[in-house]
C-alpha cells in the first residue's frame, strides 16, 4: 500500500507525537531535546509538501478517521458519513505548506532565542500543539472537529502567549485573549450546534449539501463570520492582536501569524465551501469587505504612530488582513454572478490568497528580525534602538526585504498580490483600491521609520558590545527570506501552481461536497 | 514560469522591473565613482557635517527617537487619532464588547 494515502493523518500525527513526546525528548538532555524540535519541525513541513504535491496531482484527498477503511466516507449505504472525515484540497493544502514553513522557521529561530529560559520542554510541547491546531483547522473536514483543532491551537496560544510569566505584560495580554478567545469559541460551538441541529450532521461537505437559508443557519453564519474574523485580527476585534504578538516570544509570534491564517481559512471555508451557493445577500460579502478596509486603514494608521517594535509590527498584521479580506470578500461578493467572477472577482480571490503567502513569510520574517533585535540588544522601544545595521548586517539585510515587500514596493512578492487587489476592487468600488494604497504608503512610512531608528544612524555607546545574531536564529529567518525572493523572482509560477489551483478550489463547492458525499472511494 | 502575470487589466513583469533597476544601480555607482576619492581619512574631512557643531561621541546625543517620527502627520490628524486611541482602551471588557456588538450589528443585518 503507498504509504502516502495517510498523509492527511500524518501530517497531523507527527507534531502531535511531537508536542507528548518533547518532555521524553527533555529527559534526555537540551540537545536530544533540541534536534526532536527540529526533527519534528522539518519532517512536519516536508509532509505538508508531498500532501500539497498529492492533492495537485489527484484532486483533493479525503481521510476516514477510524473507519473501516481511509477512503470509505460513507460506509454501508450511509447518506452522510459519521466519522470524522478529513478532507484536503488545493486551497487547504496550500495553508498546510504556508504553516508549515513559518512554523519551521519559528522552530529554528526559538532554539538560541528561548534558551537562557527554563521550561523549554513545555515551550516545545506547547509549540507542536500549536502547530497541531493550525494544521488541523486546515484539514479537517469536519465542523465539531475544526472546533476542536480551534480549541487546541487557542489554549497551545495562551500558554505560549504568557510563556515568559514574569512579566506582568505577558501574563495580562494572554489572559485578555483567552477571555475574547472562549467567547469567540463558544460562538463557534453554538453556530455548529444550530447546524447539527437542523441537518444531523457536522460534516462540511454533508452539511453544505443540504443546507437551507433559515433562521438558524444565518444566525449560524453570523456567528461562525464574526468569530473566525475575531481569531484572525479583524477591525474591531483586533484588540488582542498587539497585546498577544507583541508580548509572545518571537518564534512564537512568527507561528502565530500562521495560526491566524488558519482562521482566515476557516472563515472563507465556511462562506465558500459550507454556505456557498446557499448565500442569498450581499450582505456578509460587503461586511467582509467593510471590515477589510477598516482592518487596513485603522490597523496602520496605529502602526504609524507606535515606538515598540512587535507592537507596530502587530498592528501592521490587523492592516495586512485588511487586504486579504478585501480581496477574498470581493470574489465571495461575485460568487453568483457567472460575469462578475470571471471580470474581476477571480483575480481578486487569486490577490486575496497569494497575499496569504506573501503576508504569513514577510510578516513571520518581521516578527523574527524584531526577536533577533531584542536578543542582540536588549531593547523593543524604537527610541532605544539605533545604528544596528553596522552590527547585524544579515539581520538588517533580511528586515529589508520583509519590509519592502511589506510596503508592496515592487519588484517583491507583496506587490503582486496587492497588485491584484488593487486592479480588481477598482472594478467593484475605485474607494476600495484607494484604501488599499493609502494603506500602502502609511506601511511603507512606518517601516521606513523603524529602519531608521533601529538599524541607522550613529552607532550608540550601550550597544558596543552588541553582535549579529546566533548561526540558528539567522537559518530561521533565512528561510523565510529564501522564500519571499522565490515568490518575488516566480510570481508566475507561484500563481499558476499554488494560487490558481487554491483559489478553484475555492469556489468549487460542488467539487468539495462530491468528494464526501460521492463515497471517497 | 518567465512569463508575465496578467491582472485583467494590466500585466507585471518581474525580470524588465529587475533590468532596468539593475541599469538604475549602474547609474548610481557611476556617479559615485565621478566623486573624489583624494580626501584626508581619518581628519575632519570626513567628519559628518553637524551645523558647525562638535559632533557627540555617543549617537544617542544626535539621533532623532522614532516617537518624534511623523510628527506634522499626527498633528494634522490630532482628532482622528484621539478618537482611535479612545477605543483602545487595553480593557479585556471592551474587547468582548466589541465582539458582541460587532455580533449583534451583523446579525440584525443578515436578519432583516
Amino acid at each position: 500500500m503507498n504509504w502516502q494515502i495517510h498523509l492527511p493523518a500524518l501530517v497531523l500525527a507527527i507534531p502531535l507525537l511531537g508536542a507528548f513526546a518533547a518532555p521524553l525528548a527533555g529527559l534526555g538532555g537540551k540537545h536530544i531535546r533540541n534536534a526532536w524540535f527540529i526533527f519534528i519541525s522539518v519532517v512536519t513541513t516536508v509532509l505538508t509538501m508531498l500532501l500539497w504535491q498529492k492533492v495537485a496531482a489527484g484532486g483533493p484527498a479525503v481521510y476516514v478517521l477510524g473507519g473501516q477503511a481511509w477512503n470509505l466516507t460513507l460506509p454501508s449505504g450511509l447518506t452522510w458519513p459519521i466519522r470524522i472525515v478529513l478532507e484536503v484540497d488545493a486551497f487547504g493544502a496550500f495553508m498546510a505548506v504556508v504553516g508549515g514553513i513559518v512554523a519551521l522557521a519559528g522552530a529554528f529561530f526559538s532554539l538560541r532565542f528561548m534558551e537562557k529560559f527554563s521550561g523549554l520542554d513545555k515551550f516545545v510541547s506547547l509549540y507542536f500543539l500549536l502547530v497541531t491546531g493550525m494544521l488541523g483547522m486546515e484539514l479537517t473536514g469536519d465542523l465539531f472537529n475544526f472546533f476542536v483543532f480551534l480549541e487546541i491551537a487557542s489554549v497551545a496560544s495562551f500558554g505560549l502567549v504568557a510563556f515568559w510569566r514574569d512579566r506582568p505584560e505577558a501574563v495580562e495580554a494572554s489572559f485578555k485573549y483567552m477571555v475574547i478567545s472562549t467567547v469567540a469559541a463558544m460562538m463557534v460551538l453554538i453556530a455548529i450546534g444550530f447546524l447539527y441541529g437542523r441537518y444531523n450532521a457536522v460534516n462540511m461537505a454533508a452539511v453544505g449539501q443540504m443546507l437551507h437559508m433559515g433562521y438558524a443557519e444565518k444566525i449560524a453564519l453570523v456567528f461562525l463570520v464574526i468569530a473566525l474574523a475575531m481569531k484572525c485580527g479583524t477591525v474591531p476585534m483586533h484588540m488582542w492582536t498587539p497585546d498577544a504578538y507583541t508580548e509572545a516570544p518571537a518564534g512564537v509570534t512568527c507561528l502565530l501569524v500562521g495560526v491566524s491564517q488558519a482562521a482566515l481559512y476557516g472563515l472563507f471555508r465556511v462562506c465558500f465551501s459550507l454556505y456557498g451557493a446557499s448565500l442569498d445577500s450581499v450582505v456578509v460579502p460587503w461586511t467582509i469587505i467593510v471590515m477589510g478596509v477598516l482592518s487596513m486603514f485603522i490597523g496602520v494608521s496605529m502602526a504609524v504612530i507606535q515606538k515598540e517594535i512587535k507592537r507596530l509590527m502587530a498592528y501592521h498584521s490587523v492592516s495586512q488582513i485588511g487586504y486579504i479580506l478585501l480581496g477574498l470578500g470581493v470574489g465571495l461578493l461575485a460568487l453568483r454572478d457567472p460575469q462578475a467572477m470571471a471580470d474581476y472577482g477571480f483575480t481578486a480571490m487569486k490577490g486575496g490568497i497569494y497575499h496569504i503567502i506573501n503576508y504569513t513569510v514577510y510578516k513571520g520574517l518581521l516578527f523574527l528580525t524584531a526577536g533577533a533585535l531584542y536578543y542582540a540588544a536588549g531593547s523593543r522601544n524604537l527610541n532605544e534602538l539605533g545604528g544596528l545595521a553596522r552590527v547585524m548586517p544579515q539581520t538588517t539585510f533580511m528586515f529589508v526585504i520583509a519590509a519592502a515587500a511589506i510596503a508592496g514596493l515592487p519588484p517583491f512578492n507583496g506587490f503582486v498580490s496587492k497588485l491584484l487587489i488593487y486592479e480588481s476592487t477598482f472594478a467593484v468600488y475605485p474607494i476600495l483600491a484607494v484604501m488599499a494604497l493609502v494603506t500602502s504608503v502609511l506601511t511603507l512610512a512606518s517601516f521606513v521609520k523603524v529602519f531608521q531608528t533601529a538599524f541607522l544612524g550613529p552607532a550608540k555607546a550601550k550597544f558596543a558590545h552588541v553582535t549579529e545574531a546566533p548561526g540558528s536564529m539567522i537559518l530561521g529567518m533565512s528561510i523565510l527570506t529564501v522564500v519571499i525572493i522565490g515568490l518575488t523572482l516566480f510570481p508566475t509560477w507561484a500563481l499558476s501552481h499554488l494560487v490558481e489551483p487554491a483559489a478553484k478550489a475555492l469556489v468549487d463547492q460542488a467539487g468539495y461536497i462530491a468528494a464526501v458525499m460521492g463515497g471517497g472511494l | 514560469m518567465w512569463s508575465k502575470v496578467y491582472t485583467g487589466f494590466g500585466f507585471w513583469d518581474v525580470y524588465t522591473w529587475i533590468i532596468f533597476f539593475a541599469l538604475a544601480a549602474g547609474l548610481v555607482l557611476w556617479l559615485r565613482s565621478m566623486g573624489r576619492s583624494d580626501y584626508k581619512k581619518g581628519t575632519e574631512q570626513d567628519e559628518i557635517f553637524y551645523g558647525s557643531n562638535e559632533v557627540p561621541e555617543d549617537g544617542e546625543d544626535i539621533q532623532v527617537p522614532a516617537s518624534s517620527a511623523y510628527w506634522g502627520f499626527v498633528e494634522a490628524l490630532q482628532p482622528y487619532y484621539e478618537k482611535l486611541l479612545q477605543i483602545h482602551t487595553g480593557i479585556a471588557n471592551d474587547y468582548v464588547g466589541y465582539l458582541v456588538v460587532t455580533t449583534g450589528i451583523l446579525a440584525v443585518l443578515v436578519l432583516i
